[in-house]
């Protein structure tokens, strides 16, 4: 029997006799419980550019449709499905008309779909197996703890947003205060990277040595083989709670989910300097040990998290510039070390909040290392800072201030800063439907994410509405 | 002469003394026990519909499932809007408070400041809807009788955004039957009208019509489907419960 045909057998097993077993002595239930529950959002996004003559940059139609159904009293069947138009359409010769996907661009995204089953096996443990999102840390949306599930990139401004996972999900409860939580991902998923005018945002321009031009650029991936060893992802994390302050410390047995550059080979491509670079990128095993708490001191909530990331092996890039010298009876090669597997970075995050009695909320917090950023020297200082107030009973919601300081290097930084302003009105039009009109405006100056986007200062129209 | 005056000033000293310790000593037993009215049962569930009404006469529903036990756990759970559906928050004692958003997939820890803001949009404050006995909070004074209740004025102990409630306690059952906010300037700011009826064993706040003066907005909170003293145990008011 071939071993991921034998896994899915014993997880089915696992999974109908759990069923069976929970459905014993749940005689009494409402049967309107039981049925399937359909819930929603829809929601349009349409962002266009403040200068550039006004380009629409961003258009998203998204159906969301929520599948909720209660097997009985002890497990339940979930899924969320995403049903997107999404993207301009990106029609260049007449064949494209005949093709619908570029007319019309769509996709379907199953982001969850899983069984929970409480109090199985054992009346302390709750399982959980399908695709689902593993949310860990305790600072809002930016956590670097949050390491299980891929990143889900595509569109920037959406901090933190994850994919779902295949995935196995166990949390045994010793009491009501403390809490063992065990995962296991077979199919290890890379971070998808960002769409449109994001796209250039995370990969900053190859740096060549003196004399040498770019002319064309190509890669290509190694992706882990897809083995139990080598592409599966496991996390364990113990979590409780003491004086108050809500804590846990987790271990994650990961694959980084974007690609090191671990060899660029140079060609010559004309007399003039003119090079072509073939890259290859992989992956990088990584061991993450992260800790986060939470907790409310004098009605200020309070949160810390923290997560260092071990390479298992040394990270090297290879620069092969053989093609250069054919003459060279060996191969003529530069090796840069990315990663040290000695040398773990830390990536941390502590922040606040507090509601005022006028009904306003504000939010500050510190982070060191956005999600891209590996290895001790890269890591930017973040400062991100929201106050917003409602009024006429929640029904409008004003952010005059919301963004981001961003510090590159703190020993010059008048040229290497990034800020981000990004203030935002809401109005709930009707109990379900959310207008939002916000703008984005970035500046800054030095080689960092937010200081690459000072073109792209735009306008955003969102309307959701829930059914 | 002197004798005599000394003694009779003593005597009324004593006299109003005792008066006033007979006043305090009401007020303190009527306020304990419309407490015990209020918070008698071991544990409640039911279901809780909150209508909001603004000036206009236009309303908003919600709905929420409740559960509470004892006067410092409860778990509430929106069932509707669709908008608010599946969202969840645990009240733990010593002010310990828990979000959950489905949006999130995990629960988040709020800070003890949400307190100072109205719950969900409505009328009520998070320290109005807070299920501790009232005799704990605030400092009672008797400032009349009348024909079917006492009305009390209660000082809080704490740290408060009133600086007083007038409450009128039924002299029979010793349920409120009405409640008047004042804010920190002593003006009158929120007037609350509660419908009592009796379920088993217990007196039920079927509903309680909570009017905002200065809004001219009003939010009613009623309770349906109560069941009392169903055996729930502190394993119903944990994280691992919120989030099923």
């Amino acid at each position: 029997m071939k071993p991921v045909f034998f896994f899915s057998v014993m997880i089915v097993l696992l999974v109908t006799s759990g069923i069976n077993k929970a459905q014993e002595g749940i005689k009494t239930q409402n049967p309107d419980e039981n049925k399937l529950q359909l819930s929603g959002e829809l929601l349009t996004d349409e962002r266009f550019l403040l200068e550039n003559k006004n380009d629409w940059v961003w258009n998203e139609t998204r159906l969301t449709l929520k599948l909720d159904k209660k097997i009985n009293g002890n497990s339940k069947f979930y899924s969320e499905v995403w049903l997107r138009n999404i993207g301009l359409p990106d029609i260049t010769t007449s064949a494209d008309l005949y093709n619908k996907g570029i007319v019309d661009p769509y996709n379907l995204e199953i982001r969850e779909a899983y069984i929970q089953i409480i109090g199985f096996p054992a009346n302390k443990i709750d399982l959980k197996i399908g695709r689902q999102y593993i949310a860990w840390g305790t600072a809002d949306k930016l956590n670097p703890t949050d390491n299980l599930n891929p990143y889900d990139m595509e569109d920037i401004l959406d901090f933190g947003r994850h994919r779902g996972s295949d995935a196995i999900n166990l949390n045994y409860y010793f009491n009501n205060y403390f809490s063992m939580q065990g995962v296991f991902i077979p199919f290890f998923q890379p971070a998808n990277l960002p769409l449109g005018i994001f796209s250039g945002a995370l990969n900053p321009e190859p740096e060549l040595p003196q004399g040498m031009v770019l002319k064309t650029f190509s890669d290509t991936i190694l992706m882990p083989r897809y083995s139990i060893g080598k592409s599966s992802v496991s996390g364990l994390k113990f979590k409780g709670f003491v004086g108050g302050i809500d804590f846990s410390v987790s271990y994650v047995w990961g694959i980084d989910g974007l690609p090191f550059i671990t060899r660029n080979t140079f060609f010559p491509a004309d007399t003039l300097g003119g090079t072509n670079i073939c890259s290859q990128l992989t992956f990088a095993r990584t061991h993450i040990i992260g800790a986060d708490l939470a907790t409310s001191l004098a009605g200020i909530g309070f949160w810390a998290e923290a997560a260092a990331f071990i390479p298992e092996k040394d990270i090297i890039m290879i620069n092969d510039l053989s093609a250069f010298y054919p003459m060279s009876p060996v191969p003529v090669t530069q090796d840069t070390l990315i990663l040290d597997k000695t040398k773990p970075y830390l990536k941390f995050i502590v922040g606040g909040d507090y509601f005022f009695a006028d009904g306003s909320y504000f939010n500050l917090q510190y982070l060191h290392g956005f999600i891209h950023e590996r290895g001790n020297k890269n890591l930017n200082d973040y400062f991100f800072l929201r106050y917003e107030k409602k009024f006429f009973n929640e029904k409008l919601k004003v952010a005059p201030i919301s963004g981001a300081f961003i510090v590159a290097d703190w020993n010059e930084i008048k040229d290497n800063y990034a800020l981000v302003y990004m203030p935002e009105i809401a109005y709930k039009a009707t109990v379900n439907a959310e207008i939002t009109l916000s703008a984005v405006f970035f500046d800054g100056k030095g080689d960092n994410l937010f200081s690459n986007l000072k073109d792209y200062n735009m306008f955003i129209f969102r309307l959701k509405y829930n059914f | 002469m002197k004798i005599k005056t000394k003694s009779v000033v003593f005597t009324v000293l004593i006299f109003t003394g005792s008066l006033l310790s007979a006043h305090a000593q009401d007020a303190n037993t009527i306020l304990k026990k419309m407490d015990d009215v209020l918070y008698a049962p071991e544990d409640m569930t039911g279901t809780n519909t909150i209508i909001l009404i603004d000036k206009n006469g236009k309303q908003e529903t919600r709905e929420a499932t409740v559960k509470q036990k004892g006067t410092d756990k409860r778990i509430m759970r929106f069932t509707s809007p669709a908008s608010q559906a599946g969202i969840a928050v645990l009240a733990l004692p010593e002010d310990v408070m828990y979000l959950y958003l489905p949006a999130y997939g995990k629960e988040r820890r709020i800070s003890a400041s949400v307190k100072n803001q109205n719950f969900a949009g409505t009328d009520f404050s998070y320290d109005d809807m807070e299920p501790i006995p009232y005799s704990d909070k605030y400092t009672p004074k008797l400032i009349k009788t009348e024909e079917n209740v006492f009305v009390l004025e209660l000082t809080p102990k704490g740290q408060s955004d009133y600086s007083k409630i007038v409450v009128n306690v039924n002299k029979t059952h010793y349920y409120p039957e009405l409640m008047e906010y004042y804010d920190r300037g002593n003006t009158k700011i929120k007037v609350a009208k509660y419908t009592f009826k009796k379920v088993g064993d217990y007196w039920n706040a079927t509903e309680i019509e909570m009017t905002n003066l200065k809004k001219d907005h009003k939010t009613k909170m009623q309770m349906t489907n109560v069941k009392y003293d169903t055996g729930l145990t502190d394993d119903d008011f944990t994280v691992r419960k919120l989030k099923q």
